[in-house]
């Protein structure tokens, strides 16, 4: 399936989490966070979120600077 | 009640529909605490004070150095080496000397910080490190106290409102979970001024909306701020059950 991770498109095997997606990405868990389609997905519901075709994902840092 | 000088002061505010007299005089009884008088917290105390929020805690325990003043426009360069809460005091009771100004010159520990909690009426996270963020959200949550979190790093910006005083807010740590330092902070990733900037200068218009009874379009949701394109993206932050620090465990 074809997502759009921070608006490129992202080949994707069907069915996978997002847990699935970061390794993929080769993306760091760890002051990560990510949204699909504009809704924020906690930590804990990384592993059993499944992608769909389609999906708007936004995967973002976390900034602590001030 | 509101004084000639004040009715003066404050015209423009009293010009809008949306602030006028009650909205003012709820200004005036409001409590801020700001923690952080760096990027954000420079803007935000300076617009705060100015706009007659009553009593104004400021909490951060560095010395102005001349890195600071590419943003941080409280401070001139003849202020370097002094304590950046008592300069920001002093620069705000010269704004505006209706207003009460008190400084905490030290990194609050947690007790002192519940402490300080139980006289404040919203915080603003104006903090530049993981571990204060954490422990800022986790003593608003427990105390209930509403909390505007802003933050800044290159070109971005990232800003937040979750209103404590609600059981089903959810926090900054259902979006951010970590409390290692392994997030970007100003010091190893540089910063624009007016990006920090525009972060700062929003929570400051969301804490006078909030005392002013405006409703926030920005509750329980984070703006992600794009400096270059000058785009907004908006999320939704759900909170999360299994939250260990809002969630019911
Ligand atoms: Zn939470």
């Amino acid at each position: 399936m074809k997502i759009h991770v921070n608006e490129q498109i992202v080949e994707l095997a069907d069915n996978s989490n997002i847990e699935q997606l970061l390794t993929y990405l080769d993306k760091p868990l760890m002051g990560s966070a990510i949204a699909v389609n504009q809704e924020i997905i906690s930590r804990s519901h990384w592993a059993d979120t499944i992608l769909n075709e389609g999906d708007n994902i936004s995967l973002f840092q976390a900034i602590a600077g001030g | 009640m509101l004084s000639d000088d004040e009715l003066l002061r404050y015209s423009r505010h009293l010009l809008l529909e949306d602030v006028g007299k009650t909205g003012q005089e709820a200004l005036k009884k409001a409590n801020v605490l700001i923690i952080g008088m760096g990027g954000l917290g420079s803007p935000a105390s300076l617009y705060l004070a100015a706009a007659g929020i009553g009593h104004l805690v400021l909490s951060d325990f560095d010395n102005i150095e001349v890195s600071n003043l590419q943003r941080q426009i409280t401070y001139q360069s003849d202020d370097i080496g002094e304590s950046k809460v008592e300069v920001t005091k002093r620069k705000l009771q010269q704004i505006n000397p209706d207003i009460k100004v008190r400084s905490i010159n030290k990194a609050m520990p947690e007790e002192q910080l519940t402490m300080e909690l139980t006289m404040a009426d919203l915080v603003l996270d104006c903090t530049d490190n993981m571990a204060a963020r954490q422990m800022i959200n986790k003593a608003c949550v427990n105390a209930k106290v509403p909390l505007i979190v802003g933050a800044a790093i290159r070109l971005e910006g990232q800003l937040m409102f979750f209103d404590h005083s609600h059981a089903d807010s959810s926090c900054y740590h259902c979006l951010f979970p970590d409390s290692e330092e392994q997030t970007l902070n100003c010091s190893n990733s540089g910063i624009i001024g007016p990006v920090v900037g525009t972060i700062g200068t929003l929570q400051a218009l969301e804490a006078i909306k909030y005392f002013v009874g405006l409703p926030s379009g920005i509750k329980n949701k984070l703006k992600l701020f794009d400096g270059k394109s000058l785009d907004w993206q908006t999320f939704a932050i759900n909170k999360d059950p299994k939250c260990t620090v809002c969630g019911q465990h």
